[in-house]
């Protein structure tokens, strides 16, 4: 086998070029037949993709990228450390990947008779190029570059169904309160480089840390500590541009009305991959950049406190709003919400003791995520394919009309709901467990709490596709291959988690504390 | 793993090949699907063989095999244990699945039995969770294939599930086993929380955590040495559920509900032998515990006593040898509870064979009657069915005690291993009393069986006309008769007393002597451990003679006392005459009328009680916080209007909200 080092360092970037270069070439496909355009091949050349970038992805990860040397090939550091490769960056590549190879393969019969294939499949192609470029991103610049080339493909995929009102209404609303964000994003990277004088995140750091009273790459006079209130503001900003990407609460309002309005393997990808990419900057950012003890000491706060506090009122506001939902689609918008909040336990015990276990389980629950939510709105997906309706009761009785896909929708709400023995009872429990063990008592309650309402809205869908007599129709409903696929893969991926649950629970601990040393 | 240790794996996995293979197209397959499992059973068989070979060979192995998960504290694993008992217990164990296997040809296939694929699939899924049982490394996987062996006896027992009584008799198996498990289950968590390891043997092994451990450590507040006897203790109450033990024994006699080759393989030689095969596996442990060990000891000698007075009274023949199979494994506990290790293997590994044989001859007398269990109906079978009777024959001398047969060797050693304990420590005394009594009764059912069954004259016009029974049916007949006769071989271990001969081959075999070994897993180093001191009369040679003469003495007695009051054309329904004492044996002591009593008046109250606490108090605050969301989201809904100005709006004050609070708490405007 070829060690990853021997080939130049930009390969580290592979998956990443993978997904970019494959975008290439589906223009090419399309550019070749714009007006009748291959389906098949279309969808096939992004899965293929997805896949191989999946592949290398998995290489580089066997073959030791980011294990510290001598034991593996250490971390790959591209372009004085702009971008960098290391184990955290290579879990969300992954996660990429696979969400973007469900997404496509899915499309292939969601998209049926609509225009607009070739873009369709490019812009899902350039959003995961910037989701996993996001995951190597290592200083504020390529951060914000790399979640603009994520974020701009998204608004205009949620719109792609031009002749829908809601998707191009929700396409609009996003693109707005998106270009908010961003707005308020890059104002808190320039007061933090204002503050600092840097931009690379390990820099920020030393800056920081440091207290030298000097710049800290010129050595000219540049005192930190007298622009604390800046550094402050900054770090609020950031965290609000990271909480719109994340769909954290106060601003999480975009996301029931885009994924609503998005076509579903779309609201699918931006729940999921977009979702775990926000997490990954969030990580990075805050635990590279801002070192809680040496941050709180100069500008008066801790962050981890803050996440915490979002970790809790987003998880609530998520699930709270979830129960209330007749749409099937809004329920799962909110209960990705409510995930996130989940996932957001993670970066508020980087504070606490025992930081490891948690965001190792943070990582495990959107690796977990990844496959649980993208099914979930697979299925939607497919509901919509059939045309059978959008609310609870339109569910009514369609385990009997599609089994297959039914028990697959079973398995995604019980592992969303955190039951045994499905993936997601194991991320949720190592949570948990995790916070339990930093001290983080009234998070672990608010966790329990939730997961206990969660269970109502979704074992709802159950009870409303198994028991509830169906409303008109009794007969069978088609099988497209493509979503099935899909589905059963994803179904099929929940379960075998649990078996699979040390080789993915260690890469995910590796990974955490890895960056968390670094 | 290393040289011929690689295909070990593969004893386990061919039945459960089998089992898939069965499953799924089992329907499109000649012969019901038993084809599958005949092969897997007989590759199993012939493979355990090879393992026998290379332990004889003086090679062991103990590895890891799969890792579940695993944490600081705590590794959990699958891993491969394959030392002289396992090796033995799983030629026995492929030995008897092959033979049921073949068996079934003749009495589910010949017979036009219905859902053959299911039979079969369930053979299957037993013979691979029992093998793994076998070769378990570690006290979780025992306990996990602990499980799946009860699953399918559940589904074996209720395999004629249309009928009233098999569904009933199957889930009683399940809830009374299952009561048994569910101490096991918390011995389980007990130990691996207190010694953090699973593991049999080796270094990293829970024996060795808690012999290191004693006169230093506590556990939760109990001595080391206490908390081995309750751990112990606990993990019993699985063993006494699956072997049949008093006072979880009821379960055994309902299961004959099940097709006889399943009661032949499950309730007779393996499944019900996994109990006692769990005692001897970490017999290391038991050994620390003079308290377990003499609840073990007493518990089998009253049990061996108890279910033997039961044997003479039933009239159905699947019946007696179901309390005769209790009364056995009482027989083995109570050896493993003196420290005879040995004694309770070789007892062990004989009785499956002969219990196995007795069942299967019992099967065959079953189709030769069209169904018909009631020995009363029999009589006369002898001249018909030869091969059958001589086999059945061989088997019953064996398990009457009878020298030479097999039982003879084994439970002669046993007693002796009892009395040489007993004779300083009261408490065995009076297990081995009950055990020795219990020679008697066994000698007396086991010939009333055969007396009943094949002599005389025919009772019915079945017996007068018997079914032919078909080849598949005899050769496995044949095969047991043999290693029932010759059985005893294993371990002449009074001659090597007596007359100085090396002929203890099991003992040296369990020893490790001249064969391969696990270090702490041998007789010696057991026999260290067991605090038991023995005494003599007249030395150990007459100790011997005088050990051997009761019980041979007392098996003749009884076997003569039934031949002689059952003799002739038309004998006589002579356990009538002993009156309310018959009645009480009849009704197996309202054993199963407390345990009802117990399920009713107790249990079910309880339930009750607390399914009104769970209805009022939790459901309602249950109910509360539900209330209380949806008033919540109602609220959050409204906040949710649609326009995006307002969200932007939203955002901006939440912005400046947080900068607010931030920014005072931080002193930024100072």
């Amino acid at each position: 086998m070829i060690e990853p080092v021997q080939l130049p360092d930009a390969a580290a970037l592979g998956p990443a070029l993978v997904l970019g270069l494959t975008a290439l070439v589906v223009f090419v496909f399309d550019s070749a037949r714009p007006h009748e355009p291959d389906r098949g091949l279309l969808a096939g050349t992004t899965a293929a993709g997805s896949l191989l970038a999946l592949g290398v992805g998995v290489w580089y990860m066997i073959a030791g990228v980011g294990v510290p040397e001598p034991d593996g090939a250490g971390v790959i550091s591209l372009f004085d450390g702009q971008l960098v490769v290391d184990q955290l960056a290579l879990f969300f590549m992954l996660v990429t990947a696979i969400v973007t190879a469900l997404v496509a393969i899915a499309s292939y019969d969601y998209m049926d008779g609509h225009a607009h294939q070739g873009e369709y499949y490019s812009l899902v192609l350039l959003a995961a190029t910037g989701m996993a470029t996001m995951a190597a991103a290592n200083s504020l610049v390529t951060v914000f570059l790399a979640l603009e080339l994520a974020s701009l493909p998204s608004y205009a995929l949620v719109a792609i169904l031009k002749d829908n009102r809601g998707s191009v209404e929700a396409g609009l609303k996003y693109f707005l309160l998106g270009a908010l964000s961003s707005a308020i994003f890059v104002y808190g990277i320039s007061l933090v480089y204002g503050a600092t004088g840097v931009l690379q995140l390990d820099l920020v750091a030393e800056a920081i840390t440091g207290e030298t009273g000097q710049h800290v790459l010129t050595g000219n006079a540049h005192d930190v500590a007298g622009h604390d209130g800046l550094l402050g503001v900054g770090i609020v900003l950031l965290l609000v541009g990271i909480a719109f990407k994340t769909a954290s609460v106060p601003l999480h309002f975009w996301a029931p009305e885009a994924y609503e309005g998005a076509p579903a393997p779309i609201a699918a990808f931006l729940s999921s991959a977009s979702k775990a990419a926000g997490f990954v900057i969030a990580i990075r950012v805050f635990t590279t950049a801002f070192p809680v003890e040496a941050t709180a000491g100069l500008v008066g706060f801790d962050w981890s406190v803050a996440f915490a506090v979002l970790a809790v009122a987003t998880m609530t506001i998520g699930n709270f709003a979830a129960a209330v939902q007749e749409n099937v689609k809004r329920m799962l918008a909110y209960s990705s919400v409510g995930h996130a909040g989940y996932a957001l336990i993670g970066l508020a015990g980087v504070g606490a003791g025992a930081n490891e276990l948690v965001l190792g389980a943070a990582l495990m629950h959107l690796f977990v995520y990844a496959f649980m939510n993208t099914g979930a709105f697979l299925f939607v997906a497919l509901a919509e394919y059939w045309g059978v309706g959008r609310t609870f009761a339109d569910y009514n009785g369609l385990g009997r009309r599609a089994p297959i896909a039914c028990v697959a929708l079973t398995v995604f709400m019980f592992s969303l709901a955190g039951i045994p023995p499905l993936g997601g009872f194991l991320s949720k429990y190592l949570l948990f467990w995790g916070s339990l063990q930093a001290g983080m008592l009234f998070v672990a309650g608010a966790l329990v709490v939730n997961s206990a309402l969660s269970l109502y809205y979704y074992s709802r869908l159950v009870k409303a596709v198994w028991f509830e007599e169906p409303v008109t129709d009794h007969g069978s409903l088609a099988q497209p291959v493509g979503l099935y696929a899909a589905l059963i893969a994803a179904a099929v991926m929940t379960v075998v988690v649990l078996p699979g649950f040390g080789p993915i629970a260690d890469s995910a601990l590796d990974a955490a504390t890895a960056v968390l040393t670094s | 793993m290393e040289g011929l240790f690689t295909f070990a794996p593969a004893i386990v996995l061919f039945p459960l090949v089998a089992f898939a293979i069965t499953l799924l197209v089992g329907r499109y397959l000649p012969l019901g699907g038993a084809i599958p499992g005949i092969v897997a059973t007989g590759g199993s068989l012939a493979l355990s063989l090879v393992m026998a070979a290379a332990v004889a060979g003086g090679e062991t192995t103990n590895e890891l095999v799969y890792t579940w998960f695993e944490t600081p504290e705590i590794t959990f694993h699958f891993g491969l244990l394959i030392d002289p008992l396992s090796a033995a217990m799983l030629v026995v164990v492929s030995l008897i699945a092959f033979l049921v296997h073949v068996f079934s040809l003749s009495y589910m296939n010949a017979e036009g039995e219905t859902g053959l694929p299911r039979y079969y699939a369930g053979l299957g899924l037993f013979t691979f969770s029992m093998l793994a049982f076998v070769v378990a490394d570690n006290l979780l996987m025992s306990f996990v294939f602990f499980e799946l062996v009860g699953l399918c006896s559940f589904l074996l027992i209720g395999f004629w599930y249309r009928t009233k009584s098999a569904p009933s008799a199957a889930k009683k198996a399940f809830l009374v086993t299952r009561f048994g498990d569910f101490f096991f289950l918390i011995g389980v968590v007990a130990i691996a929380a207190s010694y953090g390891t699973l593991s049999f043997a080796g270094d990293a092994s829970f024996v060795t955590a808690a012999e290191s451990a004693i006169d230093s450590e506590t556990f939760f507040g109990f001595d080391a040495d206490t908390w081995v006897t309750i751990t112990g203790l606990l993990v019993l109450g699985g063993v006494i559920g699956k072997s049949a033990q008093f006072p979880l024994h009821t379960w055994l006699p309902d299961a004959m509900e099940g097709p006889t080759p399943v009661s032949a393989l499950i309730h007779a030689a393996t499944m019900v032998a996994a109990g006692v095969y769990l005692v001897a596996r970490m017999f290391g442990y038991y050994a620390l515990s003079p308290t377990a060990l003499a609840v073990i000891a007493f518990v089998g000698g009253f049990t061996a006593l108890f279910a033997a007075t039961m044997g003479c009274v039933k009239d159905d023949v699947k019946q007696v040898l179901a309390y005769s199979t209790i009364s056995q494994y009482g027989y083995m506990m109570l050896a493993m509870g003196v420290g005879g290790y040995v004694a309770g293997v070789f007892h062990l590994l004989n009785h499956a064979v002969f219990k196995a044989l007795l069942f299967l001859g019992a099967g065959a007398v079953i189709i030769a009657m069209h169904h018909e269990q009631d020995m009363w109906k029999m009589g006369g079978l002898k001249e018909q069915m030869p091969v059958t009777y001589y086999s059945f024959l061989a088997g019953s001398l064996a398990l009457a005690g009878i020298i030479p047969f097999s039982g003879f060797w084994s439970k002669d050693e046993v007693l002796y291993d009892a009395l040489i304990v007993g004779l300083s420590e009261p408490l065995i005394l009076a297990a081995y009393a009950m055990a020795l009594l219990a020679v008697f009764f066994t000698g007396f059912y086991t010939i009333r069986m055969v007396r009943l069954t094949f002599h005389g004259e025919p009772r019915s016009e079945a017996a007068e006309s018997p079914h032919a029974i078909g080849l598949p049916a005899k050769i496995p007949l044949a095969v047991l008769g043999v290693l029932a006769l010759v059985g005893g071989a294993m371990n002449l271990k009074p001659l090597e007393e007596l007359a100085g001969l090396e002929v203890a081959f099991l003992e040296r075999w369990l020893d490790g002597q001249g064969v391969g070994s696990v270090d702490g897993l041998t007789y010696h180093a057991y026999s260290e451990t067991v605090h038991y001191g023995h005494e003599y009369i007249g030395g150990p040679e007459g100790t011997v003679i005088l050990s051997a003469a009761l019980s041979l003495g007392l098996a003749l007695a009884g076997a003569g006392l039934a031949w002689t009051l059952y003799s002739g054309p038309e004998p006589t329904r002579h356990t009538e005459r002993l009156g309310s004492l018959r009645d009480l044996a009849v009704a197996n002591y309202y054993q199963d009328e407390y345990q009802v009593w117990l399920a009713r008046g107790l249990t079910l109250p309880l339930a009750r009680a607390s399914d009104r606490f769970d209805q009022t108090a939790i459901d309602g605050v249950v109910d509360g916080v539900g209330s209380v969301s949806r008033f919540g989201g109602e609220r959050l809904r409204r906040l949710q209007t649609g326009q995006v100005t307002d969200y932007a709006a939203l955002v901006i004050l939440g912005v400046l909200a947080l900068l607010v609070v931030l920014g005072i708490n931080g002193g930024w405007f100072l």
